[in-house]
């Protein structure tokens, strides 16, 4: 129930810099041993993970599988309505159980290993081993094995607003108390209708797993980096937006509203690679749209520790999990959700606007790269560390975007739970 | 030529074979502009209004409305190829697709209909050279005189996942 088995502890893998989460070494992108630790003190530590929609599992016995950092996981609607999650590893030799990405056992509510046949219900009980007596007398179980001693890991699972949540540890706060008000409320705004699912897929990146988080909470890149919104003056930092993050700075929402955009020197210098005003759009249907909420945001990024994000980009909402695949690799996995109660027009807009977010997001597809280009930088100089003052030296909500609070805490709440 | 319990290959329809000429045509010079960096020739070959999709095959097949692509004019075709030539920020990459022969599967309210496989290769300017996707192409086609042009393109991606990104159409 490890996976740190032979690493050093933290604190002898990484020096943290006197300047305090102002500085990040550049070692916490590339260090094997580290990662081992982060799966334990983090994804199997005293955090809320995603785990799914409840959409997709609406029937007693619908399961899917996903991972909590690499971990491997079934989550199932049980015969009374719950939702179960249980680490997806045979006990007997460790194989995986199920092996689909998603499915339905609702003949005989159990989970059938394919190796030798061990069965689980949906508790994680162990209640069957195949030739458990032998065969013909011969062979079979010890008389003394007690089936009841081995169990599938069983995760806390809890929902809000048709998210599935699952914890390994006792010590997580419930659900809503780890979230914190601020972002409960944004959840239940933005998810306010009866969901459904529009499209998923999965961008692979070639950069750590942290590497793309903080570019999630990181209100300070999207202007500059991505073109296509300044362009068209969707996203300028001039326009009134915020940030926004719960007490303990674990988790953060960037937002802006529309309307309000007064313009701005540095941007209309011309200077900045982003203002190219002479790009027009030839077909503007694909930014049409309707003000969906009445608080008028019509961008927001929220991101849950440690890796999942809730968007809404214009009327393209969204969930994305990060799923870690090694040090240097990840996997980003995108959910396009609308509402059952959507017009056939309004779904037409949400799907012109797929076209913004994703691996060929007009608007965001540099993201799947941006990590990358960090990850090739920094290979020479593992002993240096990456700055983070923009927005001064602090953490906490602020009323503009030009700031990088929120990725400052992001590496507070790194460094309790790591120790370093 | 057909055995016992095997359809029969589908006979020839009233004009397959011009329209089939026409349509090669459109499959070689399609994927031929686009890896020979003459993207700008790219939605020429669409009509307006148009469709053009990428969408995984997962998710083509439980009918799910959003893909990694979405097009419906010429003129969102022609916003992509500026946006990727003057706003995307990417690493400089070239493409090589491999296509199968087409297969004209029906003709339905004037327009052919047809699929073909295709293979595509991303090669970085490092040299870095993967196979990048795979599919088919779903299109309804459009034949005036010997000139045909795509009135919808589906890209069904056996995959959903991507690397990295998708900027140059496939």
């Amino acid at each position: 129930m490890s996976q740190a088995v032979a690493a050093r502890p933290p604190r002898e893998l990484v020096t943290w810099p006197a300047e305090g989460y102002t500085r990040v070494p550049l070692n916490v992108f590339t260090d094997p041993e580290l990662y081992a630790w982060e799966q334990d003190r983090i994804f199997r530590g005293p955090a809320w993970s995603f785990l799914g929609l409840e959409v997709e599992i609406p029937e007693p016995g619908d399961y899917v599988t996903n991972q909590v950092g690499d971990t491997p996981v079934i989550v199932v609607r049980t015969p009374d309505g719950g939702i179960n999650a249980l680490v997806n590893r045979c006990v007997h030799k460790g194989s995986i159980i199920c092996y689909h990405s998603k499915g339905r056992r609702d003949r005989r509510y159990n989970f059938v290993c394919p190796y030798h046949n061990w069965i689980y219900d949906f508790d994680g009980n162990l209640t069957s081993i195949a030739f458990e007596k032998g065969v013909q007398g011969k062979g079979g179980m010890p008389v003394d094995f007690e089936k009841s001693r081995h169990k599938l890991i069983r995760l806390r699972v809890e929902t809000i607003r048709g998210l599935i949540f699952g914890t390994f540890s006792d010590e997580a706060p419930p659900l809503r108390d780890y979230l914190g008000p601020v972002m409960v409320e944004h959840i239940e705004r933005t998810l306010y209708g009866k969901i459904r699912i529009l499209g998923r897929y999965s961008q692979f990146m070639h950069n750590n797993w942290k590497l793309y988080v903080e570019n999630s909470r990181d209100n300070y890149h999207p202007s500059l980096l991505h073109a296509f919104f300044t362009t068209f003056k969707l996203n300028r930092l001039s326009a009134e937006g915020g940030t926004r993050q719960d007490d303990r700075n674990w988790h953060h929402i960037t937002f802006t509203k529309r309307y309000t955009d007064q313009g701005d020197a540095a941007y209309d210098s011309g200077t900045i690679r982003a203002m190219k005003e002479e790009l027009g759009l030839k077909d503007p249907s694909l930014i049409d749209q309707w003000i969906e909420y009445p608080d008028n945001i019509t961008n927001s990024i929220e991101s849950i520790f440690p890796g999942f994000v809730l968007h809404q980009i214009l009327n393209s909402l969204g969930t994305r999990q990060v799923i870690t695949r090694g040090v240097e690799k990840c996997e980003l996995v995108w959910t396009l959700l609308g509402f059952e109660e959507d017009t056939e027009e309004q779904t037409l807009i949400r799907v012109k606007h797929g076209n913004l977010v994703g691996p060929a997001g007009l608007v965001s597809m540099e993201d799947g790269e941006i990590g990358n280009f960090v990850q090739q930088g920094i290979r020479g100089d593992l002993d240096d560390s990456a700055i983070l003052e923009m927005g001064g030296r602090g953490d906490g909500s602020m009323t503009t975007r030009a700031t990088e609070t929120s990725v400052r805490g992001f590496w507070k709440v790194y460094r309790e739970l790591m120790d370093v | 030529m057909s055995r016992p319990g095997q359809p029969p290959v589908r006979g020839r329809m009233e004009g397959e074979d011009a329209a089939h000429e026409a349509i090669a045509r459109l499959m070689m010079e399609y994927v031929h502009a686009i890896d020979n960096d003459e993207i700008e020739r790219w939605p020429q070959f669409f009509t307006d209004p148009c469709l053009y999709r990428i969408v995984s095959r997962r998710d083509y097949e439980e009918g799910r409305p959003i893909g990694v692509w979405y097009c419906d004019s010429r003129g969102m075709l022609e916003d992509r190829v500026s946006s990727l030539r003057e706003v995307n920020v990417y690493e400089p990459h070239v493409y090589r697709h491999v296509i199968g022969p087409t297969e004209i599967l029906a003709r339905k309210d004037g327009l052919w209909h047809a699929q073909t496989s295709y293979m595509l290769a991303r090669i970085m300017h490092d040299g870095d050279t993967q196979l990048f996707s795979t599919g088919r192409y779903i299109d309804a086609i459009a034949l005036d005189g010997s000139s045909a042009r795509l009135k919808s393109r589906i890209v069904v991606t056996d995959s959903w996942r991507y690397d990295m990104l998708i900027v140059i159409p496939i």
